[in-house]
């Protein structure tokens, strides 16, 4: 094998896997907390929506 | 005193106390309370001879060789750091009962006062532990070994950390006899808060320990350090207290 | 809800798209363009770790820099928030700024995170050990502790008034702490060896990747901050009507 090639190999390959956990991890943990954020908005949201109508009717009737 | 004095203050009805008596009736009051009950004393002090029953256990294993005055300073605070967590839960419970703490707040003091007070109380009932302690720890871990000149400078970073301890707990306690679970809760806002005064007191206290001959060098920046932190978080404890005691 | 409130609302979707865009460019021009090292390939001084000599020889794990820093840097950023809400709903006791400090120190806990897992990540690598009691490391992992107390403070106070004073004086003790603890941990002389860096300016090809990522997650955590006060703002709202629907019920 090329030896310069090894040489980079062995400096790039060892690092290799914490690099890619790491910019995993960031964006998994960005990610999971844009797909919270906004399932408890639209999950507010709903509610919202439904209290309003429910008290819509309710003072209709009365 | 002239005679035209003296006429002067009795016919005056009604003095409005001074800031400084209001603080000196509210430590007394604290003072007092504890010499009669010597309830925090007495559970701090045992708490203290348990830990260090603990760290001996603890320690047991390790090898002769183990060099322990590299150590001592750091297990010190650790000591340090438990008791006051005890020390600093109890000093606000028994001003719930009853509503002792109301009682106090309807008087037309300045609340900054109380943090004073307060503070120079646990201040005080901490050191009385570490009269106690600092022996102790001696006797149990450092007789024997071959001491440095320089051992008494340990207890200037001590009585620094004591300060720090005692202003940033009694906000901390405040805040938390309000609150489910105060115990462990104190212990959650305490532990990170006084992380940077620890790490500059464990430093300057072990180079006293260890009696290193770059002692001065390293020594005086930390020791200073640590006073710049007494300094500002008291003050800004001192400044948010009045928020906090009247929530 | 104020006029101003929904322009901002409707900056956060935008917002958030072009940070993802800009953060995801500055991700693919870090590992195509800018050089691995500083200047020509030249070993950079070796630095004493642990009481190790390691030398950073062209490690790859460097690149982690480039999203580490600018989110550790917003973390800071968005704790500064927090005190400033903080002190403004001391002095107006007005709950929309409770609700804006707490949205604040869930953005510092969401970035102090990701600089947590980066940080970890790369000192595994580099200094072979998960875990290593060195100032930077503490002083991030004390303030990620702060940040959670924050949380668990917020939770055991019912009285809504006490607790955001609580939660603001808190979160004023832990901006001022965050510097003070960075500037004790590093001044702080310790009796063990510690690293020794001298961080001379960043060639261009490495600063615009780096200034295109805190742009980026500046924006993201802008649209999310954004967000999330609407979802807080609204899930006050559903409180109160349902308050009124049992009043209507009877």
């Amino acid at each position: 094998m090329d030896p310069i090639l090894e040489v980079i190999y062995s400096t790039v390959l060892s690092s290799a896997p914490y690099l890619i956990a790491a910019y995993a991890l960031m964006w998994a943990v960005m990610l999971i907390y844009i797909i919270y954020s906004n399932r408890s908005l639209s999950n507010t949201e709903k509610q919202l929506s439904a209290l309003e109508e429910a008290i819509t009717q309710l003072e209709s009737k009365a | 005193m002239s005679k035209k004095n003296d006429a002067q203050q009795m016919s005056a009805t009604y003095k409005k106390p001074s800031t400084f008596q209001h603080y000196k009736i509210l430590l007394g009051k604290d003072l007092r309370r504890e010499f009669r009950t010597r309830e925090m004393l007495t559970s701090m002090g045992i708490y203290t001879v348990l830990v260090l029953v603990i760290f001996g256990i603890a320690l047991m294993q390790a090898p002769e060789k183990v060099d322990i005055l590299q150590m001592a300073g750091g297990l010190f605070w650790a000591i340090i750091v438990f008791t006051s967590l005890l020390g600093l839960n109890r000093s606000f419970s028994y001003e719930k009962e009853d509503g002792a703490l109301e009682g106090i707040l309807l008087v037309p003091l300045d609340r900054s006062v109380i943090f004073l007070s307060k503070l120079t109380a646990n201040l005080l009932f901490l050191l009385i532990v570490e009269i106690i302690a600092v022996p102790l720890f001696y006797i149990f871990f450092l007789s024997g070994l071959p001491m440095h000149p320089t051992l008494p400078w340990a207890l200037l970073p001590l009585l620094v950390g004591t300060i720090g301890i005692a202003g940033v707990g009694t906000l901390l306690a405040t805040i938390t006899i309000n609150t489910r679970g105060k115990d462990v809760l104190l212990a959650l806002l305490f532990v990170p808060l006084i992380v940077p005064l620890l790490y500059a007191c464990v430093s300057a206290t072990t180079l006293a320990i260890t009696g290193s001959p770059t002692l001065m060098d390293a020594y005086v920046p930390a020791l200073a350090l640590a006073i710049g932190y007494d300094v500002i978080m008291i003050l800004v404890s001192w400044v948010l207290y009045d928020f906090v005691v009247s929530a | 809800m104020s006029n101003k409130t929904s322009k901002l609302d409707a900056l956060a979707l935008p917002f958030l798209i072009i940070g993802g865009v800009l953060i995801i460019f500055a991700f693919v021009f870090n590992f195509t363009v800018t050089p691995m090292a500083l200047g020509d390939i030249e070993v950079p001084e070796p630095a004493m770790i642990g009481g190790k000599i390691v030398t950073t020889t062209l490690l790859l794990s460097q690149k982690i820099f480039f999203y580490h820093m600018p989110v550790a840097v917003i973390s800071m950023v968005a704790l500064a928030f927090t005190a400033a809400y903080g002190i403004m709903f001391l002095r107006t006791r007005n709950t929309k700024y409770d609700i804006r400090a707490q949205t604040a120190t869930e953005m510092s806990l969401v970035f102090v995170s990701m600089t947590m897992v980066s940080g970890v990540a790369w000192t595994r690598h580099d200094w072979g050990a998960w875990w290593v009691w060195e100032p930077r490391l503490i002083t991030y992992l004390i303030l990620m502790l702060m940040v959670i107390a924050y949380f668990i403070l917020r939770t055991a106070v019912s009285d809504p008034e006490r607790r955001a004073t609580y939660s603001s004086v808190f979160g004023i003790i832990v901006a001022v702490n965050a510097p003070i603890s960075f500037m004790i941990t590093r001044l702080v002389p310790s009796t063990h060896p510690v690293v020794f860096r001298s961080d001379s300016g960043l060639p261009p090809l490495m600063l615009i990747p780096l200034l295109l990522t805190i742009l980026g997650f500046s924006l993201i955590a802008f649209a999310l901050f954004r967000q999330r006060v609407r979802a807080r703002q609204m899930e006050e709202q559903v409180e109160s009507l349902k308050l009124r629907l049992d009043d209507l019920r009877g």
